[in-house]
């Protein structure tokens, strides 16, 4: 047994609270340890040389790396091992970066000491781990796409022309999503409803797409490859099997509740949906002012990463208490990012069509950005006004009379508060989580994040995976976006599952249950709990059908007989990392 | 015999899908949280046996955290109800050992809860700490005694009857519950007990029933019905005689 141990600092994120030179030290004194190295980036290039040539130096046959989690830089290490000659599967991560230094910044004695810990557990289960081979899966030649909003339609379009068929469900009667609902698209002022037309065109006409509307998804089973659908249909039921998904099932616009801005209460109050409506019908006349709120019923509530009791006494903190208690106002958490480019767009329609109304936009704060900017510019040029409020200091609206109110709001640049009278109240509320999400979510085994939508595998490095093998996510379903961007998601989404159905064939976990023909008595228990049907009683004993087998691990842990081991996780390998845990706690013990 | 800072250590198994992620999140977001939580992975937690369990807190841990997927989030399927339940059988035997049930904890935690896998470790460890190290640390004859049932404990969970008896519970057999309980709590108490005389016979050579009696605190009556169990099943056979007494010896 030859370990090599390789330790990064992640530049400063590691390195800045972990005494890594100690730690690499350390390291050398474990068993089987005939080669410790720090680096500052393990996984850079210059990291994986270290480690390719440190494998051939050094004769190494298990490698521990000790960095950041293995849920996003395990396949890129076990490449570099496989790279180097050595099977994937003899390699092993010690996560000292997320369940250590990013969390103990403020112990770096006790986040080191953590840090040898955790490299001895990992060390003491690499020098147990066995090369595996991965078995193989068959990934079919066929897509299904929840959605056919912008981001949908993008993406079953982008599959069917690369030849692979795709099942397109929507659960309306009609194609298009929310943009077939507005009306000019920023920032080209491109007719909303004339780029959906054009795209529902293509894809009704294209042979390899199959276009299933009023249809919801029902039951999935199956895995990357081989995913076996239930569809509700209009008809019934509906039975398909695909090798990749891809989520595009969209959000929905947030409706302010009956009196906030006296939404509800005066019918001049409305929403950005509702003003859309207005300027697509062009019922909007030609008003005197129109007034818009920004980040209604988004960048609200509480906020939920501080837990304000276990703040200890600070100026932040006490900041933070007044923030929180002046956030009364019910709504969602982030910034929608999309209200601010719709507010200005729909501010230059009606400037455009009426110059003397008054357009003026209140916002907290503005998020516009690159090309977005000119278009702010172009506003402004147009004698659109944009005042800033304090949201401790919300505007506040009162009815002079049918076909007027009062907008009072203190102005945070001029410092005082103002009153302005308007025909129309326009509040610029979040996309949020559709109702249907959690279901949703609960049927594919995605997670869902803080905001309520779903969660990509990772934010920056895998933005349109899911945590599911197999799955692909498009569009708003992962947060706001514009029509671009959902675009650009659709075919992120597409080309990341025709990567997968180009190959034909993938291979899975080699993580898979082992059956010891001696031990096993044939009881059936194994059969009984396997969620997946992996187990079959033949002749008397269990076998295992691999391409089934997730790798739970269930039957090895309720086996009578523990005659059931788990490949790459077997009772002996999860033991070592106890053992070496513990190993100092008691002396004595075994 | 409480160290002036005692600083508690808890070994977590933690799933792949949702807890770890979530201690991921935790660090990513830098919700801080006190060192004393050593996480091993597992893809589910319904691979963790009731022995892994059982052995962290006989290896010294003061506190073991099992932490999975909400119930209906499991990636796959099942597993997390399947050691919830498991769980809940190696809690009983904590208990029966005179250990407090609390070192051992189950939460769900899912991908998207960084700060409530922050909060929990927290919490955990202030737990742990209100009530003390693992008592084996604590040396002596009742350290010692206790030792002696936790391997008893382990090998009993490690036993078929016993592994049987909780697995066949796994699969949605209609069963009285409380009839169920009291069946599991008595082959439990028995098998433990059995374990203790084969430990005790491993370790020390053939012995009386006397001096099992002795070893393992059960009357000599107690130490006799298990002789007659363990000689009907092979496990244990006659060597000798002491004292006017058969020795037995285990073939296990």
């Amino acid at each position: 047994m030859r370990i090599g141990v390789f330790i990064c600092h992640c530049g400063v994120n590691i390195g800045g609270v972990v005494n890594v030179p100690e730690v690499t030290e350390y390291a050398k004194t474990l068993p089987y340890v005939v080669h410790a190295e720090h680096n500052l980036y393990t996984c850079s290039e210059a990291g994986l040389a270290a480690i390719n040539e440190a494998i051939k130096k050094h004769d190494l046959n298990r490698i521990v790396v000790a960095a950041c989690t293995p849920r996003t830089h395990e396949p890129l290490f076990r490449l570099a091992c496989k790279g180097a000659g050595l099977n994937p599967y003899i390699f092993e991560m010690a996560n000292i970066r997320e369940h250590c230094s990013w969390v103990h910044s403020y112990d770096p004695k006790g986040a080191t000491e953590k840090a040898k810990d955790i490299i001895r557990m990992a060390v003491f289960r690499a020098a147990l781990l066995e090369p595996q081979v991965e078995p193989e899966v068959e990934v079919k030649g066929s897509s299904l796409v929840i959605g056919a909003g912008v981001a949908g339609m993008t993406a079953a379009l982008t599959l069917a022309n690369q030849g692979f068929k795709v099942y397109l469900i929507e659960k309306e009667a009609e194609l298009g999503g929310m943009t077939r609902k507005l009306f000019k698209i920023y920032p080209t002022l491109a007719d909303s409803t004339e780029v959906v037309n054009t795209l529902i065109e293509v894809v009704r006409l294209h042979p390899n797409i199959e276009i299933l509307t009023s249809t919801t998804l029902k039951e999935v089973s199956g895995y990357v490859g081989n995913f076996n659908v239930i569809l509700t249909v209009p008809e019934g039921e509906r039975k398909i099997s695909v090798g990749t998904i891809i989520v595009a099932s969209g959000s929905s616009i947030y409706i302010p509740p009956k009196g906030l801005y006296q939404y509800g209460i005066y019918n001049r109050v409305i929403t950005q949906v509702e003003l859309d409506k207005m300027l697509r019908d062009d019922t909007i006349g030609r008003p005197e002012r129109v007034i818009m709120i920004q980040c209604v019923g988004a960048r609200k509530g509480e906020i939920r990463h501080y837990d304000l009791a276990a703040l200890p006494k600070s100026p932040t903190a006490e900041l933070l208490r007044r923030i929180l208690k002046a956030r009364k106002e019910e709504g969602w958490p982030y910034c929608s990012r999309i209200c601010c480019m719709n507010s200005i767009k729909n501010a230059i329609l009606i400037k455009e069509r009426s110059p003397k109304t008054d357009v003026v936009i209140l916002f907290g704060d503005l998020r516009v950005y690159k090309e977005y900017e000119d278009f702010y510019r172009k506003a402004r040029d147009l004698e659109v006004r944009f005042i800033r409020y304090i949201e401790e200091v919300p505007a506040e609206i009162m009815k002079v009379n049918e076909e007027k109110l009062n907008v009072m709001v203190y102005d945070a640049l001029a410092g005082c508060e103002v009153t302005l009278t308007a025909d129309w109240v326009v509040l610029s509320t979040p996309l949020i989580p559709t109702k249907d999400m959690v279901m949703l979510a609960r049927m594919l085994k995605i997670p869902i994040g803080t905001d309520g939508f779903l969660m990509e595998a990772h934010l920056k490095m895998r933005p349109v995976d899911a945590s599911v093998d197999g799955i692909f996510l498009a569009g708003t379903v992962t947060g706001p976006k514009d029509v671009p961007e959902s675009i650009i998601s659709g075919k992120a989404a597409a080309a990341r599952a025709a990567t997968l159905m180009m190959r034909k064939k993938v291979s899975a976990e080699a993580i898979t249950a082992v059956v010891d023909r001696d031990l096993c008595i044939g009881c059936g228990l194994c059969e009984e709990i396997c969620p997946y049907g992996a187990h079959r009683i033949e002749e008397g004993k269990s076998q295992v059908i691999e391409i089934l087998c997730r790798g739970c691990g269930s039957c090895a842990a309720e086996c009578p007989r523990r005659a059931i081991s788990m490949r790459h996780y077997g009772d002996h390998q999860v033991m070592a990392q106890l053992k070496a845990l513990l190993r100092p706690a008691l002396t004595g013990a075994s | 015999m409480v160290e002036k800072s005692f600083e508690p250590l808890i070994a977590a198994f933690c799933c792949n899908w949702c807890a770890y992620a979530g201690a991921d999140l935790a660090g990513t977001s830098r919700f801080e949280y006190p060192t004393n939580v050593r996480i091993i992975r597992v893809m589910c937690t319904g691979r963790v046996d009731s022995t892994f369990m059982l052995l962290a807190l006989r290896l010294g841990a003061d506190g073991v955290l099992v932490s999975g997927c909400h119930p209906g989030d499991c990636h796959y399927l099942r597993g997390n109800y399947m050691m919830e339940r498991r769980l809940g059988y190696v809690k009983r035997i904590i208990e029966l050992l005179g250990m407090e049930p609390e070192r051992l904890r189950l939460e769900w935690i899912s991908a998207g809860e960084g700060e409530k896998f922050s909060a929990l470790i927290r919490d955990l460890v202030g737990t742990i700490k209100k009530i003390g190290p693992n008592p084996l640390k604590n040396g002596g004859i009742e350290a010692e005694y206790l030792m002696r049932k936790m391997d008893a404990s382990i090998e009993a969970l490690k036993s078929q009857r016993l592994r049987w008896v909780l697995g066949i519970s796994q699969v949605g057999i209609k069963i009285d519950e409380a009839r169920y309980k009291a069946v599991v709590d008595s082959i439990m108490h028995d098998e433990i007990e059995r374990y203790m005389m084969i430990l005790a016979m491993k370790e020390k050579g053939p012995l009386t029933v006397k001096e099992m009696s002795q070893i393992t605190k059960l009357t000599p009556t107690q130490v006799m019905r298990h002789i007659i169990a363990l000689r009907a099943s092979g496990m244990i056979k006659e060597v000798g005689e002491r004292e006017h007494q058969y020795t037995y010896a285990a073939t296990v």
